[in-house]
């Protein structure tokens, strides 16, 4: 187990690598770079401009670039930001834990209550039922995540009963750590439930066909047939049997999920790796955009790493073959 | 109200069934009739056989006394009684309690009927609880003996198992553990053999006749296999087509004239004798396949180490096989049958040892995975033994049989075309059908289209890997023919893979008994029963005790 972790682990950091050496060749095939903007200003002379390209190292080639940035990250700042001039990594790791804050708590709830009414969905056998439910998927699956954030805003301003985008109130200044977390825990709710309403119909959705297909099974039907309990034979006989392509699901939900919440986060204003992504992608903020694609590449590989270990705690003929 | 002959018992019979029909929604909005107005009674500690062929509407007829069902399917006439009551009108509580407590099923694929991922102890002490109020040190001791009554030396190992862990026999053994561990009064079995080898089918039914004599257990037994029946019924009732044909004593049964039931009965008389292939034409200069010395190991990594372990599948191997005639290969589950097989037929490569096909090498050791390349590339040809997994579904009939047509660019499309209707007539499929898919035939109807598109390739050498076990009796005993009248019309020679003795006697010039990945034992099959190799000897003692006295299916 430790060994397969660490091969893992391994082909993760390879993978980190592979995306960090793309993104270098894909942000030098795109044209402008930040200094290109200050060309404008007449009152910039070219000598400074060329100064400041020898100061930022944009006239160097790429490779020489590549190898100062990685030993940039191998010290922990994973280059720097032009545009504030400090490393990048103060920027990314705040923004980084601001966005963890939304998407594990969203994936979390989305399982939680897709597992239950999944499962129960899939063992109802009235077409009633099966009508409301893919209805109502399908409209959830339709809705544009933007549209879902800015019904949540128009909620929050028609109610006032959560506050309209942001992660703090300003008049909060100095407080305890216990206010803090209320405050946080307040504005989460709206952002967080976007999120969820973005994953849930389709873990719903994939649910349902997993344990519906399980049910037809003739295990199953052997279960039925030795008189066990309804809720046991659901929860207990025919979700564990369901359960490898859910995992599998897993890992993948944490990627879309992180996807949702870029956009989510700038819509609502959460101060994530989102909003910063698109301000430094404008201003070509080169180190930040590498640093936050690395980051979310990162939560990716860290979601089907835990889906790969609990698909080896789940099924025992993975677990067994030996 | 009921016309069964069959209540022996003066008592409240277990289950009484009177004019039951069963529909079912097929494809298409097509309505198939399982059950026509079906009568039949089970008294306490009765076995009664239910016998018919696939499609007859025995599985039906067994899952209706569960009220088990699939959801396509409804009862549309008669009902059925459970000790006097009316099972129709059982609550969702009330069945529960039936089910598992009073009457129970085993199915035909142990390896189905258990939860994957479930410890096996976990599964049938489930059972348990769901009947009982067991404390846990109960409920695993009831589990531990009832795996004991069953056989297992060490049920503790057996209840820490998965399914995946045990072997065909041993996963049916605890299907019958956890079916019988609250003592029910009736055993529903449907097809519980036909999955197993012949050795472990013998082992089933005696343990099947001592727990019913030690539990006073009635069985309903559903099979299309005559001889299994008369070792354990008292009375067996006829399914065709939904109806019932015939019921009483099997020896009843075996007077009666109906060709269905001769059919069933006595599927080898459907091989008239002289149509045996015609003995090797002539003394060719070589066989046609050499065998000589072949091994095969298989290496499996661990999941999650480094170390591996080897499976010695195939161990000096030597055979060989004239032409035009027919080989049967005999062993149980596990004895390197199917790899030998595969290793002639080229999707294996042999370790070591060569072949040699009329003389001349099969690219030995040639480690391209694909199958033989040469001057005859097609010259072998296989079918499997689930022609429902091993032909495309999507595709139809014509392209099935055509496919292997293509790829030989054979002559024009116009040629092909035609060549796929003669093929089709050949094996007896009507012509009509060459626009259905793979997935609208029947079992036997699947198999003829395999066998089809092997002989479009005009091959030298047919390989059968269990071809026929997957049928019922009667379309093993039709195929048979078919094979055999095809042999004789090409000069085919066949290479026959069997884990029972069924029609080997009429069918195959030559034996061979491989056991723990080698040939132990080569000889005619009339002298069989003169088999000196234990391995020999297990298969025809397990064939003899599953033989019904009359019922001549085996050698």
């Amino acid at each position: 187990m430790i060994r397969y972790l660490a091969r893992r682990a391994g082909h993760g950091a390879v993978m980190l690598l592979g995306v960090s050496i793309l993104l270098f060749v894909l942000l030098q095939a795109a044209p402008g770079d930040f200094i290109a903007d200050l060309k404008l200003n007449s009152q910039i002379s070219a000598e400074t401009l060329a100064g400041l390209r020898a100061e930022y190292g944009l006239d160097q080639p790429m490779p020489v670039r590549y190898w100062k940035w990685v030993e940039s990250s191998a010290k922990g700042d994973f280059g720097y930001s032009f545009a504030y001039n400090t490393p990048a990594s103060t920027l990314l790791w705040p923004r980084a834990r601001n966005t963890l804050l939304l998407t594990v708590p969203a994936v979390l709830i989305s399982w939680l209550i897709a597992l239950p009414l999944g499962v129960l969905i899939a063992g109802n056998k009235s077409h009633w039922m099966d009508r409301i439910f893919s209805g109502g998927t399908s409209t959830l699956l339709a809705l544009p995540d933007v549209l879902v954030a800015l019904l949540a805003l128009l909620i929050a301003l028609k109610t006032g009963l959560f506050p309209v985008g942001g992660m703090t109130s300003a008049s909060l200044d100095q407080q305890s750590t216990w206010q803090w977390l209320r405050d946080v825990s307040w504005h989460m709710v709206l952002p967080v439930a976007a999120l969820v309403l973005g994953l849930l119909a389709m873990i719903l959705r994939h649910v349902r066909s997993s344990v519906r297909e399980v049910l037809d099974s003739s295990y199953m039907r052997a279960a039925e047939g030795h008189g066990l309990p309804r809720l046991k034979l659901l929860f207990r006989y025919a979700l564990p049997a369901a359960a490898n392509p859910l995992i599998s699901l897993f890992g993948l939900s944490v990627a879309v999920l992180l996807s949702v919440s870029l956009l989510i986060e700038v819509v609502m204003g959460w101060p994530g790796i989102g909003p910063m992504l698109l301000e430094a992608i404008l201003s070509r903020d080169l180190f930040v955009v590498i640093g936050a694609v690395l980051l979310s590449t990162a939560f990716l590989i860290a979601g089907n790493l835990l889906a790969d270990i609990l698909l080896y705690v789940c099924d025992p003929r993975i677990r067994m073959q030996s | 109200m009921t016309s069964g002959n069959l209540g022996l018992a003066n008592t409240e019979p277990l289950f009484c069934v009177s004019g039951l029909s069963v529909e079912y929604d097929a494809a298409g909005g097509d309505l198939v009739h399982a059950l026509r107005g079906v009568d039949l009674e089970i008294a306490a500690g009765q076995t009664v056989g239910v016998l018919g062929e696939s499609g007859s509407g025995k599985s039906s007829l067994a899952l209706s006394l569960m009220r088990l069902l699939p959801r396509n399917a409804r009862i549309t006439a008669g009902n059925i009684h459970h000790r006097g009551r009316n099972l129709a009108e059982f609550s969702a509580k009330q069945l529960r309690e039936m089910r598992g407590a009073e009457v129970a099923l085993i199915s035909q694929e142990p390896a189905l009927a258990l939860n994957p991922v479930l410890p096996l102890g976990t599964q049938i002490i489930d059972v348990l609880k769901a009947h009982t109020s067991l404390k846990r040190a109960q409920l695993a001791e009831r589990t531990g003996e009832m795996l004991r009554d069953v056989g297992f030396d060490d049920p503790e190992r057996i209840m820490r198992a998965y399914p995946h862990q045990l072997s065909g026999g041993q996963r049916q053994r605890v299907a019958i553990a956890q079916a019988l561990i609250c003592r029910p009064q009736l055993l529903i079995a449907d097809e519980p053999l036909s999955a197993l080898d012949v050795a472990t089918q013998a082992e089933i039914v005696e343990l099947l006749q001592r727990l019913k004599r030690e539990l006073n257990l009635a069985i309903l037994f559903v099979t299309h296999n005559a001889r299994v029946l008369s070792s354990l019924v008292d009375q067996a009732i006829v399914l065709r087509e939904g109806e019932v044909l015939a019921q009483g004593s099997i020896s009843k049964l075996q007077s009666s004239t109906d060709p269905y039931i001769q059919g069933l009965l006595f599927p080898e008389r459907n091989i008239p004798a002289a149509a045996g292939p015609s003995k090797a034409s002539r003394i060719a200069e070589y066989p046609l396949l050499q065998v000589r010395d072949l091994g095969k190991k298989f290496t499996q990594r661990h999941f999650l180490s480094r170390s591996k372990f080897t499976v010695q599948a195939l161990e000096h191997v030597d055979l060989e096989l004239q032409e035009g005639t027919t080989t049967a290969v005999l062993g149980r589950s596990g004895s390197g049958k199917s790899t030998l097989a595969r290793c002639i037929a080229g999707f294996e490569t042999a370790d070591s040892g060569e072949l040699m096909l009329k003389g001349r090498l099969l690219t030995p050791h040639s480690h391209n995975g694909s199958a033989h390349k040469g001057a005859e590339p097609h010259a072998v040809q296989m079918i499997f033994q689930d022609a429902a997994t091993s032909l495309n579904p999507r595709l139809t009939a014509r392209q099935i049989i055509a496919e292997p047509l293509e790829i030989a660019r054979w002559k024009t499309e116009l040629e092909r075309a035609t060549r796929t209707l003669e093929l089709m007539a050949e094996v007896g499929l009507n012509a009509d059908w060459s626009e259905r898919l793979a997935g609208e035939f029947s079992g036997g109807q699947r198999q003829r289209l395999a066998l089809a598109r092997a002989l479009a390739a005009e091959p030298k050498l047919l390989i059968m890997d269990e071809a026929l076990s997957g049928l019922d009796m009667p379309r093993q005993a039709q195929m048979v023919r078919l094979l055999m009248d095809v042999q004789a019309r090409h000069g085919l020679t066949y290479l026959y893979i069997s884990h029972d003795l069924n029609f080997i006697a009429l069918f195959a010039q030559e034996v061979v008994v491989m056991e723990s990945s080698k040939i132990v034992e080569q000889l005619a099959p009339s002298r069989l029963n003169e088999g000196k190799h234990p391995a020999t000897r297990a298969l025809v003692e397990a064939s003899e005790r599953l033989h019904a006295p009359g019922v001549e299916v085996t050698a």
